[in-house]
């Protein structure tokens, strides 16, 4: 192993190795010095509740600029922009990475193009199958059929399996599909400079005002090609039929995204998104050997210029398929290990960091804040719901007589109840939130059915229980080991009739 | 330049920073027992009192000052020191302590009890009576009237008090009486006599009289049993447990002889079981006292068999 190798395995090593960490060091704590721990959690809960509150205010502030620009006409935005601005030249490439997704699901995805509010001849569509999947021509012939006509390009491409060097990633397959994609807008003369590329789940449904806000984004933004596009993901399409437990968990992941969208700072590249084809070409398009390609592509870009590199958010959703299976077990699965493949964006951390080690033109303070940022963000998703949930009594169990007697002791529960009592408040708002971000409700879906899904928030804190850390957790503990995962695609429950 | 957004962030995170900063010494300091002095800027450690109360509500006065809390209740940054504590409930009798509270700890009177003034007293019969008792699966409270030989009965409120038969001539009289696993007979007994009491007629006449006395005038009677089928009885005497039928013409059977004259024993009504204590003979031909298990229960033991036809069958 060479000294580069050593060190990117040391950097894998190190998320999990700190989270594991502060979880033994606070149990540890906890039965030698439970005043101690009392106080660290105490603080650590006091930290929560305000960053909670902070949070909250930033996804009321994310909400109200997304209601804002809802049913914005951008295209007509886009026509008035002038002639220094021309959207004609610009042309959308939506590439589709499939592996196992039934042909409904894309064919919804397909045609919630077709309908998109804007020039279907600026539009050029590639489905990406895996070779390895046997039912892909079939499926690709039948989406042809139906759909090739309707775009100025459209191809199917078809992934073989076991190229050197590659993994059994979606990125390997988006890449391919890009390099096809290529030669596509070669042979038609189009500059790449003019082409907004757009890597999209195979449930991905676009809001009909999708490209032309991402055109005006685009047209508009300074230096456009040093910037992702991040539209808002929404789990709209089967959202009504799923069950409370995966219903709440994708609107939950929703807002999280909202939020982000509000920290430009920290705002990285999330499930689908769309950026510069250029520059997707100049950074060698998507890693073929990473899970999580959607995250690592920002990162790719933004070593790739020197720093320079931000994420736009788009106030305008895609909507995709809550995970879910018919049976309560295995949709808790489905859904802990698409938390577990999102978690294992931790892969990030060393890519990033040796990135840093190797670019001596991005400034010392920008690799150190967004390092500890990455960090950071990955540890504090690994333990903190293991800190206020399983910790958090510890000491009152482990700390014995003396400890109970003591004022600290006594306090302890009434100040971590007390203090997570004002959660309720910000809980009041993400289940309004998560009312006002719904579609209309299906007509073979009965009206009690607005009951349960405001009721049933109630679930919350079993969820967070059970999806709050432990798959960050998992995610890190396999990287430290070396145990690195390769891309499944989750089952998505069905479309919405 | 930051945009309008970003501004309010920007204010928003500083001013959680603020929040978290200023407000962070006073979670802590309270939560270790500390109370800031406002004339000399100085923390001082502090003791707590928690107090719990059955029932709640109690007024609490602390070195004869009423505090605005009742109980439960938990009074906060109390200097160190000796503290005379006086909890008031209308109609209950005060509760009064002295405590001592330590510097940064807690102490928990949390199982105060007051009780009542006058505590609660409501007359059930509504005849004279001589002796009541109430029956093991606390249902029912019966009667005794010793003058008039009747017996009645009422649920535990008093509801429903009624007369259920009358007193068999039995002498002494019996303090207590067992109830048979139906409900439907009393059973009673003194050193010779084991009175029943039937109190549903239909079994009354089938049983050939009520209510009637069993006199056993040559060993002394330890204990009586209800069977499980309400109809036999397992006696425990002075020589032997024998099994024998609720029914004036009955003839005890023997099953064990024993070597203890005044031998305990305990019956399980559920399994039919009897435990006893008794010295038997070992291996080695001597005596030891030891705890032994009868099982009478009708799948293990040929229990009808043994009992002997009754003279007018």
């Amino acid at each position: 192993m060479n000294s580069i190798a050593k060190i990117r395995r040391y950097l894998e090593i190190a998320p999990g190795s700190i989270s594991w960490g502060i979880i033994v060091f606070f149990i540890l704590l906890a039965i030698f010095n439970p005043v101690a721990c009392a106080i660290l959690i105490i603080i650590f809960d006091f930290y929560w509740i305000i960053r909670t509150g902070y949070l909250t205010t930033l996804l009321v502030m994310a909400y109200r600029k997304l209601y804002k620009q809802k049913d914005r006409d951008w295209l007509s935005e886009c026509r008035n922009l002038g002639p220094e601005a021309d959207w004609q030249k610009v042309y959308h490439l939506i590439i589709f990475p499939v592996y196992k997704e039934s042909q409904d699901v894309l064919s919804a995805s397909l045609e919630a193009l077709r309908q998109a509010h804007y020039p279907k001849e600026k539009i050029i569509v590639v489905v990406a199958f895996e070779e390895r999947n046997k039912q892909a021509k079939e499926n690709a012939n039948i989406l042809e059929a139906e759909f090739k006509r309707n775009f100025f390009g459209y191809l199917s491409t078809f992934h073989p399996d076991n190229i050197p060097g590659e993994g059994r990633t979606k990125g390997a397959n988006a890449t391919w599909a890009a390099k096809k994609a290529k030669g596509f807008l070669d042979i038609k003369g189009i500059a790449y400079e003019n082409v907004i590329a757009s890597c999209f789940d195979a449930d991905t449904c676009v809001d009909k005002e999708y490209f032309g806000c991402l055109t005006y984004h685009f047209l508009t933004a300074p230096k456009p090609h040093q910037a992702s596009y991040q539209p808002i993901p929404v789990y709209n399409n089967n959202i009504w039929q799923a069950p409370s437990f995966a219903r709440i968990v994708e609107i939950t992941g929703s807002f999280c995204q909202l939020i982000e969208s509000m920290r430009l700072e920290k705002f990285v590249t999330f499930s689908s998104h769309s950026m510069s084809f250029k520059t997707l070409v100049d950074i060698g398009y998507w890693p073929v050997d990473m899970v999580s390609d959607d995250s690592v592509i920002y990162w790719k870009a933004f070593l790739f210029y020197k720093g320079d590199y931000r994420v736009i958010p788009l106030y305008i959703t895609v909507s995709m398929d809550v995970a879910y299976s018919r049976n309560f077990f295995k949709t808790i699965i489905i859904q802990y290990k698409q938390k577990r493949r999102w978690a294992w964006g931790v892969e990030n951390f060393p890519f990033v960091v040796s990135g840093f080690l190797n670019n001596q033109d991005i400034a010392f303070t920008k690799k150190i804040r967004r390092g500890f940022n990455l960090l950071e963000s990955h540890v504090t998703w690994a333990v903190w719901a293991i800190i206020l949930i399983l910790i958090g009594p510890l000491p009152i169990f482990l700390g014995g007589t003396i400890f109970s007697q003591m004022a600290i002791g006594y306090n302890l529960p009434r100040i971590t109840g007390l203090l997570l009592n004002f959660t309720l408040a910000t809980s009041l708002a993400w289940i309004i939130l998560s009312r006002a971000i719904l579609p209309p409700r299906p007509k073979n879906i009965s009206w009690l059915k607005n009951v349960v899904m405001t009721v049933e928030w109630v679930i919350a804190p079993l969820i967070i229980l059970i999806l709050g850390s432990t798959p960050a957790l998992d995610a890190q503990t396999r990287l430290a080991l070396g145990k690195y995962m390769e891309f499944n695609p989750t089952e998505k429950g069905n479309k919405m009739v | 330049m930051a945009s309008g957004g970003q501004r309010i962030r920007s204010i928003l995170f500083y001013l959680s920073l603020s929040i978290f900063l200023t407000g962070l010494p006073f979670i802590l300091s309270f939560a270790l027992g500390y109370k800031f002095n406002m004339r000399t800027f100085k923390f001082t450690k502090t003791g707590l009192l928690a107090l719990k109360t059955q029932p709640q509500g109690a007024a609490i006065y602390l070195d004869g000052r009423l505090l605005n809390e009742k109980t439960p209740a938990t009074i906060y940054e109390l200097l160190p020191g000796k503290y005379n504590i006086r909890l008031e409930l209308e109609k209950y009798y005060p509760w009064l302590g002295e405590v001592f509270v330590d510097a940064g700890k807690v102490l928990r009177l949390e199982k105060i009890i007051l009780f009542p003034l006058r505590p609660d007293i409501k007359q059930l019969n509504k005849n004279e009576i001589f002796s009541f008792w109430v029956d093991e699966d606390k249902e029912w409270v019966y009667y005794v009237d010793e003058e008039d030989n009747v017996i009645y009965k009422s649920d535990l409120e008093g509801i429903s008090f009624k007369e259920i038969g009358s007193l068999p001539p039995i002498n002494p009289l019996p303090k207590k009486w067992k109830v048979s696993p139906d409900k439907q007979k009393l059973l009673g007994f003194n050193l010779h006599q084991i009175g029943i009491i039937y109190l549903n007629a239909q079994d009354y006449s089938s049983a050939g009289g009520f209510p009637f006395v069993l006199e056993y005038s040559s060993f002394k009677i330890l204990d009586v049993f209800w069977y499980s089928d309400s109809y036999h009885l397992v006696l425990v005497t002075d020589i032997n447990i024998e099994v024998l039928e609720a029914n004036p013409q009955t003839i005890p059977v023997k099953l064990v002889d024993l070597n203890k004259s005044n031998t305990p024993a305990f019956y399980d009504d559920v399994k039919d079981t009897l435990y006893f204590l008794d010295s038997q003979k070992a291996a080695d031909g001597k005596l030891y006292d030891n705890v032994y298990k009868l099982e009478l229960s009708a799948k293990v033991y040929p229990f009808k068999d043994l009992i002997r036809p009754r003279p007018n069958e």
